[in-house]
């Protein structure tokens, strides 16, 4: 026994000394979820998105209204037919390694993201831009195939800049040196270690163009469980985190954490499979739309983090939202009244039937293991089993219900949701026939507005453009838009300048972020 | 038979299984539905796509995919890494040394309790340390890891601030015995609990069983002391049995700690193993499985030997 306790005496030493060593003053510690993949040119996932924002400026970056500001471009022409975009670069910008920042880099970054081989996801963002020039070092134009208004936007987005010199000519994809471990940028903050499935330890890069960072470095932690990252949040180890409604009540009334919710530019949506006849008419579609209370499922389900919709254009985008029509609401007479127009009568039962007497039947398919999304469903099921509908649901694992349901348009109808760039332009999802119209959603005036909205540059013609497509919506909505969420932050209060942004946004700011002494 | 043949008949059957469990792994990994966690971006056009499952190599057929992986092997090369974009093989080894850590503490001190305990309860089976120690083992056994992790973070990290929240080390920090000590306790305090149990009651079920073989009374009836009876013929014969489950627990405490791992952040295989097969990282998953089945088939190798070793009647054809 002598022994043991000993052995617990040590114990208990080890646990009181050094306890609050890990929070060195200003460095912001944030979580992620895998290791990223430190390269903007090939990072699929969030996790990877969020570090590279850190590191790899754009050309532009999106202000706190998400409109394109300069970033390493100082200033910008466009030309008269909307086609070339002409950049002046700034000057004096040196990468992470010393080496200074050029045209050239600008011309290989997008080489690199033209390039299906290369292994980007970038691709589609940049189908238009026929070529790249660099008529001196510090001036880049881009001559577009076809205007594209939301190509500054795009360019803000998702796409870094990334050096020439550190791929010496061989793939992008290659260089597990690079996007693994010790990549180099331009941005306010330097990767110093990496070290693989634990942390990423980031310090201020002294010859950063823009103002001194306010944070003497960052450190991304690897906490895969969203619990036992709000424990460590709660513990002092992380300094923000974005949360599940469902976890909300782990953080709230928390001495020293300050809650913030961020419209992000994303809408949660059920579409209905317009290869069917069943939802082919808009009647049934706006039935379907009116039967839905949305108020219960952001109430109930996520804890009031989001806002009822109007149409597929969420409430971040600012003036592309057309804040004067009416938001979506529930009115379940009307709804049936429609349904009777499209030849669906209830029964004794209380079910829907046609005159030849078919029962009003779908399958509702939901990602599987995200409570909010499971739970939304069954509220849907609930609400159109009321009105007479017979609803099953699905559950399946993410990456199954994307490659074997949606996009070959196997299904009935799906819970999804997609993340857009800030701009409003949804020709690939919502016209006739494009890549991302899962749906088969098919419109002509919706095509028509989309296709000219995509190419106006005039910002006043172009809102006029998308208000009229969400009132289109109205009458014939492509898809059920549930709602448009909200992001909640949970972060330190003695973080100052984070900008009301969802986070992906907000890290474009991150030299302004500074953590105000204990 | 000679030490050297049953040495070599063990190993031939090692490979075997190595290769049955690496097969297996190949065909349910494609049986199951979904796909590469990359292609799973609902944004991906036709092009990219095509781009994607051409770098990987997954537009093949799976006949010419699963000659292609053994091919590789041979020559010393698990592939690359779809998440991570590094060699898989290096991928895994890297997380080899927290795992060994984690699973060596765990099992350490799983053995420091369990033997002492077990024997004490085995001894006395029906009396109130017996009778205790079934309900806290039976307990301890209930538990689900994921929300008793949660709960010792909570108290001892979240409220408490005595013990880091997760992690391997504190980042930024230089690294010390002791903070890597500090981030060991939880982890190791909620791996060891359901395997302490377990060992617990392999020990007095081995400890009560041999107490009533015959030659027990047989030494008693020598004149031996209790205390010789107990060391000499009691213990070596009871305790034997665990080698064997230290064996079953092999693969639980390498490939199996992934719970622990999760809730800890502790960069280890399991939790790797877990994360590509959820993002069908096809060349890590298979990486793992072998890097498991090597490690369960090695100490189950050891242990036949060591049980040679220790009783002398297996030594004899």
């Amino acid at each position: 026994m002598r022994v043991s306790r000993r052995i617990v005496t040590s114990l208990l030493m080890l646990s009181a000394c050094a306890g609050g060593s890990s929070s060195s003053p200003n460095i912001l510690r944030l979580a992620l979820i895998n290791d990223p993949i430190l390269n903007p040119v090939l990072a699929p996932d969030v996790g990877s998105v969020l570090v590279n924002k850190v590191i790899f400026p754009g050309l532009v970056r999106p202000d706190e209204q998400l409109r394109p500001s300069p970033d390493l471009a100082t200033s910008w022409t466009v030309s008269e037919d909307g086609k070339v975009y002409t950049f002046a670069l700034r000057r004096g910008v040196k990468w992470h390694d010393g080496v200074p920042f050029t045209s050239r880099d600008v011309q290989y970054t997008f080489e690199q993201i033209r390039d299906p081989r290369a292994g980007g996801f970038l691709w589609s963002d940049y189908t238009a831009v026929e070529r790249v020039e660099t008529p001196d070092s510090f001036t880049v134009r881009f001559v577009l195939k076809t205007p594209v208004a939301a190509f500054l936007t795009l360019l803000g987005y998702n796409s870094g800049i990334i050096p020439e010199h550190a791929f010496h000519g061989k793939p992008v994809a290659d260089n597990t040196g690079f996007n693994r471990g010790k990549p180099i940028g331009t941005g306010p903050f330097r990767v110093v270690g990496a070290v693989p499935g634990s942390s990423l330890t980031l310090e201020a890069n002294p010859d950063y163009y823009g103002p001194k960072p306010g944070l003497a470095g960052l450190i991304f932690k690897l906490v895969p469980d969203a619990n036992a990252q709000i424990a460590a949040l709660r513990a002092g180890e992380l300094d923000l985190v974005t949360l599940e409604p469902a976890s909300f009540p782990g953080v709230r009334d928390v001495n020293g954490i300050a809650i913030r919710q961020a419209t992000v530019p994303q809408h949660y949506f059920v579409g209905f499979n317009q290869r069917l006849p069943l939802f082919k008419p808009a009647l049934v579609r706006r039935a379907l739309d009116l039967a839905v209370n949305r108020q219960a499922i952001i109430d109930g389900v996520l804890k009031g983090a989001a806002d009822l919709p109007v149409g597929t254009i969420p409430v971040a985008l600012g003036q592309w939202f057309a804040d004067s029509l009416p938001r979506a609401a529930t009115d379940t007479v009307e709804a049936l009244r429609l349904l009777g127009l499209a030849g669906w009568k209830r029964g004794a039962d209380g079910r829907l039937r046609t005159a030849r007497g078919e029962l009003f039947q779908f399958t509702l398919r939901v990602d599987k293991g995200n409570p909010s999304r499971e739970q939304s469903a069954l509220a849907l099921q609930q609400d159109w089993k009321a009105i007479g509908m017979d609803v099953s649901i699905e559950t399946v694992e993410f990456a199954a219900l994307v490659r074997d349901d949606l996009q070959p348009g196997k299904f009935d109808a799906i819970l999804i949701w997609w993340t857009t760039p800030p701009d409003p332009d949804q020709y690939s999802y919502y016209v006739t026939g494009q890549i991302n119209n899962n749906v088969a959603y098919s419109n002509r005036v919706v095509d028509s507005l989309l296709s000219a909205g995509r190419g106006e540059t005039d910002t006043i013609r172009r809102r006029a453009i998308y208000h009229a497509f969400q009132a289109t919506e109205r009458a014939d909505p492509p898809v059920l838009v549930l709602y448009y969420p909200r992001e909640i932050q949970a972060m330190t209060s003695r973080l100052t300048g984070f900008p009301k942004l969802g986070i992906r946004d907000a890290l474009r700011h991150v030299e302004r972020f500074s953590l105000l002494p204990r | 038979m000679s030490g050297f043949g049953f040495f070599t008949r063990r190993l031939v059957q090692g490979l075997l299984i190595l290769w049955i469990v690496t097969t297996a792994t190949f065909v349910l990994m494609h049986l199951a539905p979904g796909g590469p966690a990359m292609l799973a971006d609902p944004k991906l056009g036709p092009v990219e796509r095509a781009a994607i499952e051409a770098r990987l190599g997954i537009n093949l057929p799976l006949p010419a995919q699963y000659l292609a992986w053994h091919r590789n092997l041979l020559a010393g090369d698990l592939g690359q890494s779809y998440l991570y974009q590094t060699p898989a093989g290096q991928t895994v080894l890297a997380r080899v040394p927290n795992t060994l850590l984690l699973a060596g503490s765990a099992l350490l001190l799983s053995l420091l309790i369990a033997v002492p305990f077990g024997i004490r309860a085995g001894l006395n089976p029906g009396g109130p340390t017996d009778r205790a120690l079934d309900l806290v083992s039976f307990a301890a056994l209930s538990l689900p890891t994921f929300w008793y992790g949660i709960v010792l973070i909570m108290i001892f990290a979240a409220v408490g601030h005595l013990l880091p929240a997760g992690g391997v080390a504190t980042p930024g920090l230089e690294t010390s015995v002791i903070d890597r000590l500090r981030h060991l306790i939880l982890p190791v305090a909620v791996l060891s609990l359901p395997i302490t149990a377990e060992l617990y009651r392999y020990v007095r079920t081995g400890i009560v069983s041999v107490a009533n073989a015959p030659h027990i009374p047989a030494a008693r009836a020598k004149g031996l002391s209790e205390r010789e009876i107990t060391r000499k013929h009691l213990l070596r014969n009871a305790l034997l049995p665990i080698l064997t489950v230290i064996g079953l627990q092999a693969p639980m405490l390498v490939g199996g700690a992934a719970i622990t791992e999760t809730v800890f952040s502790w960069p280890g295989m399991g939790r790797l193993g877990v994360e590509a097969a959820l993002g069908r990282d096809y060349p890590v998953v298979m990486a793992t499985t072998l890097a498991v089945a090597v490690a369960v088939v090695g100490v189950n190798i050891v242990l036949d030997l060591l049980y040679r070793w220790f009783d002398p009647r297996l030594r004899i054809e």
